[in-house]
């Protein structure tokens, strides 16, 4: 195992994950997939970092988690609950101010 | 790069206070997920060995997760999470449960107790009946 996860990604997995599971149900796997896919791989998580925040929020109330076989394999699949989507509007929008924010002071850095 | 040593990373989730129930179905969930890294590589037409390194390296490093759960309060056992409680609480059951353990014992082990009080009682009457042929010898004898 060698990929690390920078520090400034705090919070971002959260996000992404909700997201995700916002359209469907999903298992880990997949679900790595998805957010390279849908970030155009431009967010490089070392992959195993996503299941304590999957269980996190599915401790929280945000996320339920089942089991269902596939293939010969169980896979534990998780999907968003009505708390998960308040989660996900909150950081939402937490994130829209802190990305606005920063391209303020970006474009103005004499100010910044 | 090594393959990851999954029963040394449930037994670093253990010891690290993550419930069980977290700490068992994270191993399962990062195994397969390390297959199916696995799968694809081969997929690709890579080799084996070169598969599982890749897999390796894309599911990132093991402390790192460790330390990812661990540092997540609400993945831990309750005595993790309120070891002060848990030195007083802990004890205080255990005082309160001893009086009553017999009993669960005796509940948990029904069968087993039945078996042994049939046997007490068969070998009661098989005495008593031995005394009684006994007795009757004597005075009829």
């Amino acid at each position: 195992m060698a990929k690390s996860n920078p520090p400034f990604m705090s919070g971002v997995p959260e996000l992404l994950l909700l997201r995700l599971l916002d359209n469907r149900e999903m298992y880990g796997y997949e679900l790595v997939r998805s957010i390279k896919e849908a970030t155009g791989e431009a967010i490089s998580l070392g992959e195993g970092v996503i299941y304590p925040v999957l269980h996190s929020l599915e401790r929280t109330g945000s996320l339920q988690a089942r089991r269902k076989p596939v293939g010969g394999r169980t896979r534990v699949y998780y999907s968003l609950t009505k708390q998960g989507r308040g989660r996900l509007r909150d950081l939402q929008d937490d994130w829209r101010r802190i990305q606005s924010g920063i391209e303020t002071a970006l474009e103005s850095p004499g100010h910044a | 790069m090594r393959e990851p040593d999954f029963n040394d990373l449930a037994a670093r989730l253990l010891q690290s206070g993550i419930a069980p129930r977290h700490a068992h179905r994270t191993v399962n969930e990062i195994r397969d997920h390390y297959d199916d890294l696995v799968d694809a590589a081969l997929e690709e037409g890579v080799s084996r060995r070169k598969a599982r390194l890749r897999a390796a390296h894309e599911l990132g490093r093991i402390d790192d997760l460790v330390a990812e759960m661990s540092a997540r309060r609400e993945l831990k056992t309750w005595a993790f999470r309120y070891p002060r409680a848990a030195i007083v609480v802990y004890p205080l059951a255990c005082l309160a449960v001893l009086p009553v353990a017999p009993v669960f014992a005796g509940i948990a082990n029904a069968p087993l107790l039945a078996r042994w009080g049939a046997s007490l009682l068969a070998a009661g009457l098989f005495t008593a009946a031995l005394l009684l042929v006994l007795q009757l010898s004597i005075l009829f004898g």
